[in-house]
């Protein structure tokens, strides 16, 4: 449930349509009932829905938001696993991303037009869900970009003095080498299955 | 104005804030976006239809 604020509004605003529809015609005879249906009609429903779905689109990039659907239930459980190594898990249980928006930080381009691309594979993620059916096994719709990663850890310097990066920095940070090449494992889902969980010990 | 007009409006307007207002009471991905999707075009749709309906009457008052 959205916060109660937003409920309220959104009832208000029901309450006055009715309230329009009941008592336009005597409001309608004077100039200030007519400003008031002006209002009551146009203005203060336009207010509502822009306020509302601002809050929603703010809402639909939290954690809590993308593990709301069960088809994500495990990848939501692989932030707990054991494994260092493993990248969600990691990034999760250091803090090294906001913890309330831990998917939505990895899974959105920072490119121009990346939350819309972002909510637009939200969309086809609810299609998939109803309509065409979830498969198997969930992928990504293209291979990850390391600009996401570079995003962070472009200038980090953990990042730009780790022994193992300098051989190869250029062609991390030009592209030409994905992070995943090394850093194989995103989300551990053997260990989701093996129950080997962080919080559990 | 005709009385009919910005009932249609009022009907339309109130239709789409019903809807949001169903979504943000079970807040899910689906009803969110029942809400963007039908929701917020209604409510334009009701706000251009009560504004058309005034831009009409002003038109005939000018022409009179």
């Amino acid at each position: 449930m959205l916060p109660v604020p937003i409920i309220i509004a959104l009832a208000v605003g029901v309450a006055v349509s009715v309230m329009a529809y009941f008592g336009g015609p005597a409001l309608a005879k004077a100039r200030a009932g007519r400003l008031a249906l002006l209002v009551g009609l146009v203005a203060l429903p336009l207010l509502l829905s822009i306020g509302n779905l601002s809050y929603g689109f703010h809402e639909s990039s939290q954690t809590t938001f993308c593990l709301s659907c069960h088809e994500m239930r495990r990848h939501g459980e692989s932030l707990f696993v054991d494994d260092e190594h493993a990248l969600a898990a990691t990034h999760y249980q250091n803090r090294f991303i906001e913890r309330d928006t831990v998917c939505y930080s990895c899974h959105k381009d920072y490119a121009l037009f990346g939350d819309a691309r972002a909510k637009l594979n939200g969309l086809r993620h609810v299609w998939a869900h109803y309509v065409t059916g979830v498969p198997a096994k969930l992928a990504l719709y293209a291979p990850y970009s390391s600009a996401n990663c570079l995003h962070c850890h472009d200038d980090a310097r953990r990042f730009r003095e780790q022994p193992a990066h300098q051989p190869v920095l250029d062609e991390l940070t030009s592209g030409s080498r994905s992070c995943l090449s090394c850093h194989q494992v995103a989300h551990d889902m053997a260990k989701v299955e093996a129950r080997q969980l962080w919080q559990a010990r | 104005m005709s009385d009919a007009a910005y009932r249609r409006a009022s009907v339309v307007t109130g239709l789409g804030l019903s809807v949001e207002l169903v979504a943000a009471v079970h807040w899910t991905p689906a009803t969110f976006i029942l809400a963007a999707a039908v929701g917020a075009p209604l409510v334009v749709l009701g706000g251009a239809m009560f504004l058309r309906a005034v831009w009409r009457v002003l038109k005939d008052r000018g022409a009179a």
